[in-house]
């Protein structure tokens, strides 16, 4: 019986929770036009958001890029197709790799970040503060965090699906021998700009962004105004963020290849 | 009964306040009045409710019952647009300051300005050095918060609470864990503010010779009710038990020492599981 109420009680605080994610959704959303009238908010978050996270998404993709390569030509080079790396690499950074690792690696750094942030400002009444000085707490530190995400995000994945191309490129050619014109070759005639770089780079990461900016937001605005609240909330924000990644690719991958 | 008087001289008005948190009555039927041009203080133990109090007159919390009205306009009912116009004359100095971490102390006090105004950066820039100046950190002004001390913080908030030219000033815990020459320097600058600018200030504290000794009118708040109202000379000579203990800071008499527990012998003798 105790059990049962629990299951009941938490199902209850679960979908509570997921109905005051989506009604604070909603009033982010509303707010995104007022943005446009203060451009420079929007870029203080850019860059906090997007170009200090730039170092972890290089690093991560060239090393990526670079095992990409020295698995691929393992691979291929049984079935004599070592030439198709060029293509291997570019197809798996660009509908895969590409959009989830730095999706995963940006829940980790900038997510975590957004959250903690959001949470200390409640902590230390600044979002209070803001609301008595006739401030919107959510126009002014919300939206312009939630729209930097969104828009670094693809931006983001788009440099480490560069940097991870290139790392397979020294990798294949410079180290193993891959032939550098097939290389790039087959990749310039395999590729598809629609189906690999606009579903891949583009429109998963933007959803990613989306969400994970969107988790980031909300478990910093919703935490309990302690250390310890803050704490959890960062927790959440990286563990669900990272599980929405994973689930959310299954799903855009079925519905964008198959 | 709790009021000085009530007419259209009250800036604040609060009539039969229910505020409830879970099952805990924090408000049980208040009622009060704020004198516009005094500094009214609301005293009270830790937990009675005073910084709530604030939050309700600054609509941040809305009560189960009963109606908060400044300055005529009851602040629950009021459109969000009204409610932000009407926040714009109120400053609020927060118990450790709030200031934007990410900000230095200058921009701590442009912000409203900022937000709220479109002023030539020559007038803003002379607008915050006079405010700083009134504080006496005009020499601050490129700190950071981290690298300000705890009255320096809170002078830097009253700075900002005071940089739209308020009417209305609401002090949560000005004096609250400052050492004697900052709380000298507050205890001054609130009444000196008060004064000069013609604002009405509202501080809830706990720190009784302090307060009584700049405000006008005190009400003492216990058990979810106003217990006493006066001049704080009033209220020092009062007879009520309950005002006695708190004016006289006794450890123990209406308002309880132990919270609420069960036979202290059943409890000592009862072994653990």
């Amino acid at each position: 019986m105790a059990l049962l109420a629990t299951i009941g009680r938490r199902s209850l605080g679960l979908f509570e929770r997921l109905g005051r994610g989506h009604l604070f959704l909603l009033s982010v959303l509303i707010r995104i036009p007022g943005l446009l009238l203060r451009p420079r908010l929007l870029l203080q978050q850019m860059w906090s958001v997007g170009v200090e996270s730039l170092l972890i998404i290089a690093v991560s993709g060239s090393f990526v890029g670079m095992v990409l390569g020295l698995q691929g030509y393992n691979t291929l080079v049984t079935f004599g197709a070592q030439a198709s790396l060029g293509v291997v690499v570019a197809k798996s950074l660009l509908r895969e790799l590409g959009p989830v690792i730095s999706a995963l690696l940006f829940a980790g750094r900038a997510g975590s970040a957004l959250t903690a942030e959001i949470g200390f400002m409640k902590a230390t009444e600044q979002l209070s503060a803001m609301e008595m000085m006739a401030v919107d707490p959510m126009a002014r530190v919300v939206v312009p965090r939630f729209v930097a995400g969104v828009l670094s995000m693809p931006l983001l994945a788009a440099i480490f699906t560069a940097i991870g191309i290139m790392g397979g490129y020294f990798c294949g050619t410079g180290l193993l021998g891959v032939d550098e014109g097939a290389f790039w070759s087959q990749m310039q005639a395999k590729v598809m700009l629609v189906q690999d770089v606009f579903n891949g780079v583009l429109v998963k990461s933007l959803v990613f962004g989306a969400v994970v900016s969107w988790i980031a937001v909300f478990e910093g605005y919703d935490a309990v105004p302690t250390s310890e609240g803050v704490s959890a909330a960062t927790t959440r924000t990286v563990v669900h963020s990272s599980l929405a990644i994973l689930a959310l690719d299954f799903v855009l991958t079925g519905l964008m290849f198959n | 009964m709790n009021s000085p008087s009530s007419g259209p001289d009250s800036i604040v008005r609060i009539r039969n306040l229910h505020f409830r948190r879970g099952s805990r009555a924090i408000f049980d039927g208040v009622d009060l009045d704020i004198l516009r041009g005094k500094v009214t203080a609301i005293l009270g133990p830790s937990g009675s409710g005073k910084t709530t109090l604030l939050r309700l007159i600054g609509a941040q919390l809305t009560p189960q019952q009963g109606s908060v009205e400044v300055n005529g306009a009851n602040v629950q009912t009021l459109p969000r647009d009204d409610l932000y116009r009407l926040r714009k004359s109120m400053g609020m100095l927060f118990q450790n300051g709030a200031l934007l971490t990410d900000l230095t102390v200058f921009e701590n006090v442009a912000f409203p300005l900022r937000e709220h105004t479109r002023l030539p950066p020559s007038i803003l820039r002379s607008l915050v050095l006079m405010k700083l100046e009134m504080v006496g950190l005009r020499g601050a002004r490129d700190l950071y918060p981290r690298e300000l001390s705890g009255g320096m913080a809170r002078r830097v908030a009253l700075a900002r609470a005071i940089a739209l030219d308020p009417t209305m000033v609401l002090y949560d815990e000005p004096f609250a864990g400052q050492d004697p020459i900052s709380m000298g320097i507050l205890v001054r600058l609130i009444r000196e503010l008060n004064d000069a600018l013609g604002l009405s200030s509202i501080i809830v504290s706990h720190d009784v010779a302090e307060t009584s000794s700049i405000a006008d009118y005190l009400f003492i708040m216990a058990g979810a009710k106003i217990v006493g109202a006066g001049t704080p000379a009033e209220l020092r000579e009062s007879e009520s038990p309950m005002v006695r203990q708190f004016m006289g800071g006794l450890p123990d008499g209406p308002v309880p020492f132990h919270f609420p527990a069960r036979p202290y012998l059943g409890d000592l003798l009862e072994t653990p599981l």
